[in-house]
This record gives structure tokens, sequence and C-alpha cells, in this order.
């Protein structure tokens, strides 16, 4: 739950940068024909929303509006009453609350010459959210797009680097203070660290498997840089827990640009052939931009771009519902 | 569960509820959907609890549900559990899995649970799959099943409600002139964990009479003064429980004290009508009445407050309590009564309990008292 600290603050990314996020994505959408893009957001899918304008949309859902000239609008089901704290910590002017999506965009589009709506991540978008939309849009084109927004996030720029790095930091200490600690306090150390350290999200989990064998696996999100990081921390010394670093190792040596992520998953589970009986053994590659929704709806045969930064794991899944994995983050170099 | 006999009774009254309600409602096949931030009906069919940015639990009129969701390691865990055994990969793109099981069963109306939400690439999956059924919302098929609570789901709640009153003890405890709201959160957090909380809810807001509402946590520091106020929703074996209150760094102003003063009055009014068979609106007429009656009716509407509370259980709001929901809250359903919003008199003040009705009115769910809370740290105690 996004329950931590949410914060705009320049010195972290530049306005200049923010502004040129939407510059950006303006300028694709004047090269598409799009008068204006649609991206819908919920509690649980935001990045886009928030890499725009960071704004935090911690409960419900809501829609944002990108006009190809001119400031973004968001369209939300929150009520009003939080429109000064979204005022200030995002970017954003243009706040609109209301109970339906139909007289949200009727009164967005309203005195406005039909042209084309651009619908983001189209298919990921609620179909009566379209339906809404389309309701409210007569004389409009409704024409779906894919992930513009997405592919503005894969590669960081130096100011969100250097923000993952922090991420990164503080990840890797509360799982080595959690690790060395009693089995059953580890959730709450990592908890109160990560949060404490300034985290708006934390999902942390102690996964188990046979013999002994547990691993500490925290998916945080910190200002809106998702960092995970999975690791053993009972039982590493099982033989067969050590084959989940060698293949982890295989993995993140077959990263590279250009590669789809069949690569090194391919090359991880060449490795993996001492694990337990009737288990379930595989690999990822995640982008952090894609974190928040662990990778489920990424196209498996995407290429890395060069300067992307992904998170290669390993993770058996075993009979009983249990679950071992390990990670490492890895930027998408050249050799 | 607590025997294998209870599992059974269970699984069977939840299925057995359901299956008598899609006859009802002439649905051949049900199809609840769960996206991440709302799963609670995928966890009312399988009694596991998944992570996956998309699941679906597909339940035909007679035979077996099939489960299915986007993350692979979800698949062993519901299996394990056993209410669900069949099992598959969700690939949102085409959703063949789905889309053969669908075309295998041939249903003429199917209804979707949290249609509202379903993904276009799967609404066209099951147009697809059944291009003749026609397909309707299930919503509230399943909200209206998922309302009365069973007692071993108000077991679970009433673990949430000892979590929820550590939680607040734990608010108050760490309370301090220049501590940073988010580390009072960070502070909760890891003791709602310790405690087991599989998660919580939580917004907050400290300040004086400007405050308007509750969000996120800010960087802001707290002032000797500042009243703090927060609702805590942990999460238990799958049911959240929560718990409204407002705290003062220090001592209360007469201010403060006057505004709980009304609120708590607005609390017991709420209470007052609890009983079975009463309506949500009822509860937020009577919480309402009480503002209305000192000259605060203003601030009971939409530009200042949301809901007057709303029901609990797998999902943390549920029925909202407010003026013109005419949904009877019945015998063992589950709900706080919280009249949360802005006056004048001291800003926005939270205060409220989470209650389940009974068979003669209703039972506090927490023990905590319902007070203004005071820190000794805020003042030369």
């Amino acid at each position: 739950m996004k329950r931590g600290l949410v914060v705009l603050d320049p010195a972290e990314v530049p306005e200049q940068e923010r502004a040129e996020r939407v510059l950006r994505l303006q300028r694709r959408l004047a090269d598409e024909g799009i008068t204006i893009a649609l991206d819908y957001a919920d509690v649980h899918r935001s990045d886009d929303l928030a890499y725009l304008t960071n704004l935090c949309l911690y409960w419900n859902e809501g829609i944002l509006a990108v006009p190809v000239v001119g400031e973004p609008a968001f369209l939300m089901k929150l009520s009003p009453r939080v429109h000064p704290w979204m005022r200030r910590s995002s970017t954003l002017t243009d706040l609109r609350s209301g109970k339906g999506f139909t007289a949200l965009v009727e009164g967005l589009l309203a005195g406005v010459e039909p042209g084309v709506l651009g619908l983001v991540d189209a298919p990921l978008w609620p179909a009566t959210a379209i339906e809404e939309v389309r309701a409210a849009a007569p004389g409009w084109e409704i024409r779906p797009l894919g992930g513009l927004v997405r592919e503005q996030r894969l590669v960081p720029s130096a100011a969100e680097r250097a923000l993952l790095r922090e991420a990164q930091a503080h990840l890797e200490a509360a799982l080595t203070d959690a690790a060395a600690a009693a089995g059953g306090t580890r959730i709450a150390l990592v908890e109160r660290a990560l949060r404490g350290a300034g985290f708006t999200d934390v999902l942390a989990e102690v996964v188990r498997g046979p013999d002994g064998v547990a691993a500490l696996d925290v998916t945080g999100q910190y200002r809106f840089c998702w960092v995970r990081s999975a690791r053993l921390v009972d039982g590493a010394s099982e033989p067969w827990a050590g084959d989940l670093g060698r293949a982890l190792a295989a993995a993140v040596a077959a990263v590279a640009p250009g590669v789809a992520p069949g690569v090194p998953v391919a090359a991880a589970e060449q490795v993996l052939t001492g694990l337990p009986a009737d288990v379930i053994a595989s690999a990822t590659v995640v982008h952090q931009a894609d974190l928040s929704t662990g990778g489920d709806y990424a196209d498996p045969a995407e290429r890395l771009p060069i300067g992307a930064v992904v998170v290669v794991g390993v993770e058996v899944l075993f009979p009983d519902g249990g679950r071992v994995a390990v990670t490492e983050t890895v930027p998408v170099e050249a050799p | 569960m607590t025997s294998d006999l209870a599992d059974h009774a269970e699984h069977d009254l939840r299925y057995s509820r359901i299956r008598a309600a899609m006859a009802d409602h002439g649905i051949d096949v049900l199809l609840a959907y769960g996206p991440g931030w709302r799963r609670e009906n995928i966890r009312y069919l399988t009694d596991a609890r998944v992570t996956g940015s998309a699941a679906l639990v597909l339940l035909p009129a007679t035979g077996e549900p099939v489960a299915f969701s986007t993350r692979l390691a979800d698949l062993g865990v519901i299996a394990q559990r056993g209410w669900v055994t069949d099992v598959a990969r969700l690939d949102i793109a085409g959703a063949a899995a789905l889309v053969e099981r669908l075309r295998d069963l041939a249903p003429s109306r199917v209804g979707v649970a949290h249609r509202e939400l379903l993904p276009q690439a799967l609404a066209d999956a099951v147009t697809a799959a059944v291009p003749a059924a026609e397909v309707v919302s299930a919503t509230a098929l399943l909200d209206d099943a998922r309302m009365v609570k069973s007692d071993w789901e108000l077991a679970q709640m009433r673990r949430a409600a000892t979590v929820c009153a550590a939680g607040w003890r734990k608010f108050v405890d760490v309370l301090e002139p220049g501590l940073p709201e988010y580390r009072i959160v960070a502070e909760v957090e890891a003791e709602l964990k310790r405690l087991g909380a599989e998660d919580n809810f939580m917004l907050i807001a400290s300040g004086g009479d400007e405050v308007t509402g509750m969000t996120p946590p800010g960087p802001r520091l707290l002032e000797d003064g500042d009243m703090v106020r927060t609702e805590l929703t942990p999460q238990m074996n799958g049911y959240w429980l929560q718990i409204c209150r407002s705290a003062v760094v220090g001592r209360a102003s007469d201010a403060q004290r006057r505004s709980f003063d009304l609120f708590n009055e607005a609390v017991e009014a709420g209470l007052s009508v609890v009983r079975p068979g009463v309506t949500a609106h009822e509860v937020a007429v009577a919480e309402n009445d009480v503002f209305r009656k000192y000259g605060y009716g203003e601030y009971c509407g939409a530009r200042y407050t949301r809901v007057r509370g709303h029901g609990h259980g797998l999902h943390l709001d549920e029925t909202p309590i407010i003026e013109g929901n005419h949904t009877v809250l019945p015998e063992r359903s589950v709900f706080i009564v919280h009249p949360n919003t802005f006056t004048p008199i001291a800003g926005y003040h939270v205060l409220g309990d989470p209650v389940v009705v009974t068979a003669t009115g209703y039972e506090v769910l927490i023990e905590t008292e319902r007070v203004l809370f005071e820190t000794p740290q805020g003042v030369a105690a």
C-alpha cells in the first residue's frame, strides 16, 4: 500500500526535467496525430501518472489527460478535498473530481474542436472506462495506443539513476540487517527501515522452500522509482540453494543491449539442474519501470534498450506452494 | 483454518451462497476478476493470498472452479490451499487458457464480478470465447455474498481488531514534536507487521484547523499542539478492520475538545440506530443530524468528506455509509461508523469504531477507548 512518504523535491528531479517528460510525450503525440492522450491509472498501476506529474494515486482510479499542447489535467474519482495536497505534492494544476469518467471527460472536451483521443496502454484500460470515454466524446476518434509513457520510463535519467542507487542502498542495508535478525521480526525491520528512509511503498515477504531454505524478497517504491531485492537468509549452504546463485550469475552475464529477456532467462535455466524433484524453476528479467506490476504486462520479446535498469531474478516454486527467489539489479550497458 | 471440518464448512457456505445467487440471476458462469488493488473476490473463492497484477476465478454453475493469475507463483499457492485445484496462467494478451475453458463451458449468461475494472484485453477474450453469451456485471452479487460474515470470518476480524488497538497504541507512543509524519507511519507499520498483519491501509494528517483531509504522509515535522489524525486498517488473514482516532501532541485545546465532543456525539448517534436491517443511509443520517443540529451540516457533503463510514471484510472499503445509499446492513455485517470530516472548530477530525451487527443491535469490535488522546511529550510533563 502506498502509505509512505510522498514528496515533490526539485533538488532530486529538476523542474525542467519534469517539464521535459511531458514535452517529450507531447512531441510524440504530435507525430502520431493525437489531440489528447488519456492515460488510465489506479492505485496498483500508476507509474505513468507519477512519472509525468509526481502525483501519488494512493487510492481509487483516475485518468491523466495530456493535450498535444498545454498542461495536463487529472480526472479522478477522489474527492476535491485532497486537491490541496495534490497541488502541493505534484506538478498538476488542473484537477477534476467526479463520480464517473463520462462527465469528467465531457468537461475536459467542452469547447475543444473534436480530434483524436489516444488511449495509452489501451488493452489494460477497463473496458467500461473506454465506454465512458467514448460516450463523452461524440465526433472524436478514439485511438488505442501502446505504452508511450512506459517507453520513456524504461531508460532512467541521471536524476532517476541517483534515486535508484539511493533506494538500492537503503534496500540492501535493510535486507542485511533483517537477515541477521530473528525470523519473526524480519518484515517489521524492513518496514521500519525503508519507510523510515522515506519509501512510499514496501512489499516485503519471507518466502520458504524445503531444507530450511528461506529468502527475503522485497520490492519498494522510493519517490517514484522501484527497486527489488531478494536474497537467501536461511539455508544458503544447501547444495541446491547454491544452484540459484550460479543460475543468477549466468543470467546476469547474458544481459546486454539489444537482447530479448528470453536470452538471460535461458542462460539461467540451463544451470538449474540440481534442484529438488517436482519443482518449477524459472528466471525473470523485469525492468525497474515495470516492478510495480512485477513485469506481468511486459512483452517477453521486447529487446533491452541500452541504459535501462533491469532486475534479474531466479525463482523456484515448490509443490507445497513454497517459493525461493534471488535477484540482482543490472544496468543494461555495452560490454 | 482450525480444522478440516471447519474448512469444508466455510468453503461450502461460500460456494453454496454464490451458486444460489448465480441461479437467481440466471448466470451460467461467474468470472470473478481481481486486479492488483481489488483482490477480495479471489480471496473469497480461493482462500489464498495472490500477488499477481490480475487474477480470475471461473466458477461454473455446476462443476469445478478454475483460478488464473498473471503470476506463476500464485498458482501453486492457490492449488495448495485446496479450494481451487485447477489453476492456469493468465496471459493478458489473448488469455488463451481462459478462452479455452469458457469455450468448453459454452455459457449463455456470464456474470463478471468487477466487470467495471476488467481490462479491455480480457473483455475481448471473453467476447471471442463466447460471442453469443450475454455478459453482465456480477459485482453486486459478490458484494452481497461477502457482506454477511461467518463465525470464522468474524474470528479473523477480531484478530484484526486486536492489531488495530496495538497499532494505535504505537501511534500515540511515538508522537513527539520534531518527528516527521512519515516516521510515524514507519513505526506503526513495523508494529503491525510484527503482529502478523499482511498489509495495512493508512492515511494521516497533522497540524491545526487548516487540515482538510488525510493523505499519505509528508515530511512535515510535528509541533506541540498539533492534532494528528489517522485511520489504521490492518489486514489479518485477508480481513481488514479499521480504527479512526485523533491524538494531540501535548495538551488538547478547548477547540480540539469541542471538536471531539461533536464527533463523538455523531459516532454515538450513528451507532444508536444500528440493528439488523438498518440501511447505510439511516446510519449516515443519524451521524449527519448531529452536525446539522449544531449548524455544521454543510460539512457533511462531498466538498468536505467522502463517506460517513464503510463496510469491512476482504476489501477495506466496502458498502459506503452515506446518505442516499439504501443498502440494508444485515446481521453479521461489519462496518465502521466514522463521521470524519472538516469543520472550522479544529480542522479535519477523525473518529470511528468498527462494529458487527448483532441480533439485538451491534458490538464494537475494538477495545480502544473513544477519547481525544493526548501525549505527555508535547508539554513539560
